[in-house]
Protein backbone atom coordinates (compact mmCIF):
# COMPACT_ATOMS: atom_id res chain seq x y z
CA UNK A 1 0.00 0.00 0.00
CA UNK A 2 1.11 3.26 -1.06
CA UNK A 3 2.09 4.88 2.78
CA UNK A 4 1.43 8.49 1.82
CA UNK A 5 -2.26 8.25 0.52
CA UNK A 6 -3.27 4.38 1.31
CA UNK A 7 -4.16 4.16 -2.25
CA UNK A 8 -3.45 0.38 -2.22
CA UNK A 9 -0.25 0.22 -4.94
CA UNK A 10 1.97 -2.39 -3.86
CA UNK A 11 5.19 -2.22 -1.79
CA UNK A 12 7.79 -1.41 -4.18
CA UNK A 13 5.48 2.05 -5.84
CA UNK A 14 6.62 3.83 -1.96
CA UNK A 15 9.69 4.63 -3.16
CA UNK A 16 8.74 5.84 -6.69
CA UNK A 17 7.00 8.16 -7.70
CA UNK A 18 3.25 7.42 -9.52
CA UNK A 19 0.29 8.76 -11.07
CA UNK A 20 -3.19 8.27 -10.04
CA UNK A 21 -6.52 9.98 -9.69
CA UNK A 22 -6.91 11.39 -6.01
CA UNK A 23 -9.80 14.40 -5.17
CA UNK A 24 -8.20 16.63 -3.76
CA UNK A 25 -10.65 18.54 -1.92
CA UNK A 26 -11.75 14.75 -0.23
CA UNK A 27 -10.15 13.22 3.19
CA UNK A 28 -9.93 9.81 4.70
CA UNK A 29 -9.43 8.11 7.82
CA UNK A 30 -6.12 6.43 8.54
CA UNK A 31 -4.75 4.70 10.99
CA UNK A 32 -1.64 5.51 12.44
CA UNK A 33 0.36 2.59 14.63
CA UNK A 34 2.84 4.68 17.05
CA UNK A 35 3.55 2.75 19.65
CA UNK A 36 5.64 5.38 21.14
CA UNK A 37 6.89 5.07 24.92
CA UNK A 38 5.16 7.88 27.35
CA UNK A 39 7.84 7.14 29.66
CA UNK A 40 10.62 7.44 26.90
CA UNK A 41 11.75 10.99 27.76
CA UNK A 42 11.76 10.52 31.82
CA UNK A 43 13.89 7.27 31.16
CA UNK A 44 16.40 9.19 28.55
CA UNK A 45 16.61 11.78 31.84
CA UNK A 46 17.23 9.35 34.27
CA UNK A 47 19.72 7.62 32.59
CA UNK A 48 21.72 11.25 31.59
CA UNK A 49 21.31 11.42 35.19
CA UNK A 50 22.83 7.97 36.39
CA UNK A 51 25.82 8.96 34.19
CA UNK A 52 26.40 11.89 35.43
CA UNK A 53 26.76 11.12 38.91
CA UNK A 54 28.67 8.21 37.75
CA UNK A 55 31.39 11.14 36.54
CA UNK A 56 31.24 12.60 39.85
CA UNK A 57 31.97 8.70 41.64
CA UNK A 58 28.44 9.53 43.58
CA UNK A 59 26.40 6.19 44.65
CA UNK A 60 22.50 7.91 44.75
CA UNK A 61 20.05 6.03 46.47
CA UNK A 62 16.52 6.56 45.93
CA UNK A 63 13.90 5.82 49.36
CA UNK A 64 10.41 5.43 48.54
CA UNK A 65 8.31 4.57 50.54
CA UNK A 66 4.59 5.74 52.85
CA UNK A 67 4.87 8.73 54.38
CA UNK A 68 6.10 7.99 58.21
CA UNK A 69 8.04 5.41 57.34
CA UNK A 70 10.85 6.91 58.50
CA UNK A 71 13.10 7.80 55.02
CA UNK A 72 14.39 10.93 56.49
CA UNK A 73 15.42 9.05 59.76
CA UNK A 74 17.07 6.31 58.19
CA UNK A 75 19.09 9.03 55.91
CA UNK A 76 19.94 10.52 59.62
CA UNK A 77 20.99 7.24 60.87
CA UNK A 78 23.08 6.48 57.85
CA UNK A 79 25.12 10.26 58.40
CA UNK A 80 25.50 9.92 61.64
CA UNK A 81 26.97 6.37 61.40
CA UNK A 82 29.38 6.61 58.10
CA UNK A 83 30.31 10.76 58.05
CA UNK A 84 34.10 9.56 58.84
CA UNK A 85 33.69 7.26 55.45
CA UNK A 86 31.58 9.07 53.21
CA UNK A 87 30.48 12.68 52.10
CA UNK A 88 26.43 12.41 52.20
CA UNK A 89 24.40 14.94 50.21
CA UNK A 90 20.63 14.71 50.04
CA UNK A 91 17.22 15.43 47.56
CA UNK A 92 14.06 16.00 49.44
CA UNK A 93 10.60 15.51 47.77
CA UNK A 94 7.36 16.35 49.38
CA UNK A 95 4.29 17.76 48.24
CA UNK A 96 4.68 20.51 50.48
CA UNK A 97 7.17 22.40 52.80
CA UNK A 98 10.73 22.49 53.61
CA UNK A 99 10.24 20.75 56.93
CA UNK A 100 12.64 17.79 55.72
CA UNK A 101 15.20 19.33 54.10
CA UNK A 102 15.34 21.55 57.18
CA UNK A 103 16.22 18.67 59.56
CA UNK A 104 19.06 17.53 57.09
CA UNK A 105 20.19 21.00 57.27
CA UNK A 106 20.20 20.73 61.16
CA UNK A 107 23.14 17.81 59.86
CA UNK A 108 25.14 20.39 57.99
CA UNK A 109 24.80 18.55 54.82
CA UNK A 110 24.19 19.77 51.38
CA UNK A 111 20.17 19.61 50.87
CA UNK A 112 17.82 20.46 48.07
CA UNK A 113 13.99 20.74 48.28
CA UNK A 114 11.76 19.54 45.26
CA UNK A 115 8.54 20.67 46.01
CA UNK A 116 6.35 18.84 43.67
CA UNK A 117 2.84 20.51 44.43
CA UNK A 118 0.20 18.22 43.38
CA UNK A 119 2.49 15.69 42.05
CA UNK A 120 2.66 12.37 43.77
CA UNK A 121 6.02 11.16 42.70
CA UNK A 122 9.41 12.57 41.82
CA UNK A 123 10.59 12.31 38.31
CA UNK A 124 14.23 12.48 36.70
CA UNK A 125 13.47 15.99 35.40
CA UNK A 126 13.29 17.29 38.45
CA UNK A 127 16.04 15.37 40.14
CA UNK A 128 17.96 16.71 37.36
CA UNK A 129 17.12 20.23 38.47
CA UNK A 130 17.93 19.42 41.35
CA UNK A 131 21.58 18.19 40.84
CA UNK A 132 22.37 21.70 39.49
CA UNK A 133 21.97 23.01 43.30
CA UNK A 134 24.20 20.94 44.76
CA UNK A 135 28.18 20.76 45.42
CA UNK A 136 28.37 17.40 43.77
CA UNK A 137 32.74 17.49 43.83
CA UNK A 138 31.95 17.08 47.58
CA UNK A 139 29.60 14.39 47.97
CA UNK A 140 29.98 10.49 47.72
CA UNK A 141 26.79 9.55 48.74
CA UNK A 142 23.45 10.99 47.33
CA UNK A 143 20.44 10.59 48.87
CA UNK A 144 16.74 11.45 46.78
CA UNK A 145 14.05 10.75 49.37
CA UNK A 146 10.77 10.69 47.18
CA UNK A 147 7.65 11.94 47.76
CA UNK A 148 5.50 9.87 50.22
CA UNK A 149 3.67 7.32 48.80
CA UNK A 150 3.90 3.43 47.86
CA UNK A 151 2.44 3.64 44.39
CA UNK A 152 3.18 5.98 41.65
CA UNK A 153 6.89 6.76 42.28
CA UNK A 154 7.91 3.17 41.57
CA UNK A 155 6.95 3.96 37.33
CA UNK A 156 10.05 6.49 37.35
CA UNK A 157 13.13 6.04 37.13
CA UNK A 158 15.06 8.71 38.73
CA UNK A 159 18.50 7.89 37.56
CA UNK A 160 19.80 6.70 41.10
CA UNK A 161 21.51 3.21 41.22
CA UNK A 162 19.92 1.99 43.70
CA UNK A 163 16.49 2.30 44.65
CA UNK A 164 14.55 1.29 47.72
CA UNK A 165 11.16 0.47 49.25
CA UNK A 166 10.84 0.66 53.25
CA UNK A 167 8.06 -0.24 55.48
CA UNK A 168 7.63 0.37 59.07
CA UNK A 169 6.18 -2.43 61.27
CA UNK A 170 3.41 -0.17 62.07
CA UNK A 171 2.41 -0.56 58.37
CA UNK A 172 1.39 -3.71 58.40
CA UNK A 173 3.15 -6.73 57.23
CA UNK A 174 0.12 -7.02 53.88
CA UNK A 175 1.38 -3.99 52.40
CA UNK A 176 3.77 -5.50 50.16
CA UNK A 177 1.18 -8.00 47.96
CA UNK A 178 -0.89 -5.13 47.82
CA UNK A 179 1.81 -2.53 46.61
CA UNK A 180 3.87 -5.08 43.98
CA UNK A 181 4.70 -1.99 41.60
CA UNK A 182 6.76 -0.05 44.05
CA UNK A 183 8.97 -2.72 43.62
CA UNK A 184 9.81 -2.72 39.77
CA UNK A 185 13.50 -1.07 40.33
CA UNK A 186 14.06 -1.82 43.29
CA UNK A 187 17.43 -3.53 44.65
CA UNK A 188 16.84 -3.34 48.24
CA UNK A 189 14.08 -3.56 50.50
CA UNK A 190 14.14 -2.28 54.08
CA UNK A 191 12.03 -3.29 57.29
CA UNK A 192 11.99 0.04 59.74
CA UNK A 193 10.97 0.58 63.60
CA UNK A 194 12.18 -3.20 64.44
CA UNK A 195 12.49 -1.94 68.02
CA UNK A 196 8.99 -1.69 67.70
CA UNK A 197 8.04 -5.42 66.74
CA UNK A 198 7.08 -6.38 69.83
CA UNK A 199 4.38 -3.75 70.61
CA UNK A 200 2.82 -4.77 67.11
CA UNK A 201 1.83 -7.93 64.99
CA UNK A 202 3.60 -7.94 62.56
CA UNK A 203 5.23 -11.32 60.68
CA UNK A 204 8.49 -9.51 59.47
CA UNK A 205 9.70 -12.74 57.42
CA UNK A 206 6.09 -12.28 55.33
CA UNK A 207 6.61 -9.18 53.87
CA UNK A 208 10.08 -10.33 52.78
CA UNK A 209 9.33 -13.57 51.52
CA UNK A 210 6.85 -11.37 49.39
CA UNK A 211 9.23 -9.11 48.12
CA UNK A 212 11.38 -11.30 46.91
CA UNK A 213 8.78 -13.09 45.05
CA UNK A 214 8.45 -10.02 43.04
CA UNK A 215 12.15 -9.94 42.75
CA UNK A 216 14.55 -12.85 43.13
CA UNK A 217 17.20 -10.27 43.39
CA UNK A 218 16.12 -8.08 46.24
CA UNK A 219 18.18 -7.36 49.02
CA UNK A 220 16.45 -7.37 52.42
CA UNK A 221 16.98 -5.81 55.60
CA UNK A 222 14.80 -5.10 59.37
CA UNK A 223 16.40 -2.66 61.09
CA UNK A 224 15.49 0.51 63.04
CA UNK A 225 17.37 3.54 62.64
CA UNK A 226 16.32 4.63 66.86
CA UNK A 227 17.83 1.81 68.51
CA UNK A 228 20.17 1.10 65.40
CA UNK A 229 19.88 -2.82 65.66
CA UNK A 230 20.16 -3.79 62.36
CA UNK A 231 21.78 -0.89 60.79
CA UNK A 232 24.86 -2.57 60.58
CA UNK A 233 24.45 -4.62 57.83
CA UNK A 234 22.50 -2.04 55.56
CA UNK A 235 25.73 0.59 56.08
CA UNK A 236 28.28 -2.25 54.72
CA UNK A 237 25.70 -2.50 52.05
CA UNK A 238 26.18 1.24 51.33
CA UNK A 239 29.56 1.02 51.75
CA UNK A 240 30.22 -2.32 49.24
CA UNK A 241 27.73 -0.69 46.61
CA UNK A 242 29.95 2.99 46.65
CA UNK A 243 33.22 0.84 46.44
CA UNK A 244 31.67 -0.84 43.26
CA UNK A 245 30.96 1.78 41.89
CA UNK A 246 34.44 3.71 41.92
CA UNK A 247 36.20 0.84 41.53
CA UNK B 1 -1.97 9.16 40.40
CA UNK B 2 0.84 9.21 38.40
CA UNK B 3 -1.98 8.74 35.85
CA UNK B 4 -2.10 12.45 35.56
CA UNK B 5 1.02 12.76 34.84
CA UNK B 6 0.85 9.41 32.07
CA UNK B 7 -2.54 11.22 30.34
CA UNK B 8 -0.59 14.72 30.14
CA UNK B 9 2.39 12.87 28.05
CA UNK B 10 0.18 10.80 26.28
CA UNK B 11 -1.99 13.87 25.13
CA UNK B 12 1.24 15.77 24.50
CA UNK B 13 2.65 13.25 22.16
CA UNK B 14 -0.68 12.45 20.53
CA UNK B 15 -0.67 16.15 19.30
CA UNK B 16 2.84 16.25 18.16
CA UNK B 17 2.05 13.44 16.19
CA UNK B 18 -1.24 14.70 14.64
CA UNK B 19 0.37 17.73 14.10
CA UNK B 20 3.33 16.36 12.14
CA UNK B 21 1.10 14.44 9.74
CA UNK B 22 -1.00 17.57 9.15
CA UNK B 23 -4.69 15.74 10.41
CA UNK B 24 -7.85 17.31 9.96
CA UNK B 25 -9.27 15.94 12.93
CA UNK B 26 -8.42 13.55 15.24
CA UNK B 27 -11.27 10.67 15.48
CA UNK B 28 -9.39 7.81 18.34
CA UNK B 29 -6.51 7.39 20.85
CA UNK B 30 -5.45 4.00 21.63
CA UNK B 31 -3.30 3.17 24.24
CA UNK B 32 -1.21 0.00 25.49
CA UNK B 33 -0.72 -0.19 29.29
CA UNK B 34 1.61 -2.53 30.65
CA UNK B 35 0.16 -4.86 34.04
CA UNK B 36 3.50 -4.54 35.53
CA UNK B 37 3.36 -0.44 35.43
CA UNK B 38 0.20 -0.41 38.11
CA UNK B 39 -1.86 2.21 35.84
CA UNK B 40 -5.32 2.07 36.91
CA UNK B 41 -7.18 2.03 32.93
CA UNK B 42 -10.53 3.71 34.93
CA UNK B 43 -7.90 6.05 36.20
CA UNK B 44 -6.13 6.93 33.58
CA UNK B 45 -9.28 7.28 31.26
CA UNK B 46 -10.28 9.89 33.48
CA UNK B 47 -7.46 11.71 33.49
CA UNK B 48 -7.08 11.99 29.79
CA UNK B 49 -10.21 13.58 29.57
CA UNK B 50 -9.43 16.41 32.01
CA UNK B 51 -6.19 16.39 29.93
CA UNK B 52 -7.47 16.15 26.51
CA UNK B 53 -9.22 19.65 27.17
CA UNK B 54 -8.53 22.82 24.68
CA UNK B 55 -6.14 20.10 22.28
CA UNK B 56 -7.57 18.74 18.93
CA UNK B 57 -8.04 15.62 21.12
CA UNK B 58 -11.72 17.04 22.35
CA UNK B 59 -13.61 14.51 20.56
CA UNK B 60 -11.50 11.60 20.58
CA UNK B 61 -12.52 8.97 22.37
CA UNK B 62 -9.36 6.64 24.45
CA UNK B 63 -9.08 3.31 24.12
CA UNK B 64 -7.41 1.31 26.88
CA UNK B 65 -5.87 -2.12 25.64
CA UNK B 66 -4.25 -3.75 28.58
CA UNK B 67 -1.43 -6.02 28.17
CA UNK B 68 -0.26 -8.56 30.19
CA UNK B 69 3.06 -9.44 31.75
CA UNK B 70 5.06 -12.10 29.57
CA UNK B 71 8.31 -13.45 31.47
CA UNK B 72 10.58 -16.14 30.78
CA UNK B 73 11.50 -18.37 34.01
CA UNK B 74 14.89 -18.76 34.90
CA UNK B 75 14.88 -22.22 36.44
CA UNK B 76 12.34 -24.14 33.51
CA UNK B 77 13.12 -21.74 30.00
CA UNK B 78 9.44 -21.36 29.80
CA UNK B 79 7.73 -18.19 28.57
CA UNK B 80 4.86 -17.52 30.44
CA UNK B 81 2.01 -14.88 30.42
CA UNK B 82 0.93 -13.41 33.76
CA UNK B 83 -2.13 -11.33 34.17
CA UNK B 84 -0.99 -9.71 37.90
CA UNK B 85 2.64 -8.37 39.50
CA UNK B 86 3.20 -10.97 41.31
CA UNK B 87 6.67 -12.72 39.22
CA UNK B 88 6.19 -16.48 40.19
CA UNK B 89 7.03 -18.83 37.39
CA UNK B 90 3.22 -20.73 37.17
CA UNK B 91 5.00 -23.92 36.08
CA UNK B 92 7.37 -24.53 38.72
CA UNK B 93 7.22 -21.61 41.11
CA UNK B 94 10.58 -20.19 40.30
CA UNK B 95 11.28 -16.19 41.28
CA UNK B 96 13.30 -13.65 39.32
CA UNK B 97 10.95 -14.17 36.42
CA UNK B 98 12.98 -12.02 33.40
CA UNK B 99 10.28 -9.10 32.50
CA UNK B 100 10.12 -9.84 28.44
CA UNK B 101 7.02 -7.22 28.07
CA UNK B 102 3.82 -6.09 29.47
CA UNK B 103 6.03 -3.51 32.39
CA UNK B 104 5.11 -0.42 29.31
CA UNK B 105 3.08 2.19 28.79
CA UNK B 106 2.53 3.29 25.08
CA UNK B 107 0.41 5.57 22.42
CA UNK B 108 -0.14 2.62 20.99
CA UNK B 109 -2.33 3.99 17.85
CA UNK B 110 -4.50 7.15 16.30
CA UNK B 111 -7.22 7.30 13.86
CA UNK B 112 -7.06 10.46 11.93
CA UNK B 113 -8.77 12.15 9.22
CA UNK B 114 -6.39 13.50 6.95
CA UNK B 115 -6.42 15.06 3.32
CA UNK B 116 -5.79 12.75 0.29
CA UNK B 117 -3.11 14.51 -1.31
CA UNK B 118 -3.24 16.07 -4.80
CA UNK B 119 -3.32 14.22 -7.91
CA UNK B 120 -0.54 13.12 -9.79
CA UNK B 121 2.89 12.35 -8.27
CA UNK B 122 3.73 11.95 -5.38
CA UNK B 123 6.50 9.86 -3.30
Amino acid sequence: MCETCGCGLPEEAKNHAHEHDHDPGRTHREEAVLYRNLLAANEAQARENRAHLMEHGILAVNLMSSPGTGKTSLIEAVTASLSDQLRVGVIEGDLATDRDAERIRALGLPVWQITTGSTCHLDAAMVHEALHHLPLESIDLLFVENVGNLVCPGLYDLGCHLNGVLLSVTEGDDKVAKYPVIFKYAQFFCITKSDLLPYVSFDAAKPQREARILKGDLKTFSLSAKSREGMGSFLNYLLAERAALTA
Amino acid sequence: MHEWSLACELVRQAETEARRRNALRVHAVKASVGVLTGVVPELLQRAYEMARQGTCLEEAPLEIEVEAIRARCPRCGREVTLHSPALVCPDCSALGLEVLGGDGIFLASLELEVAETAGGNHV
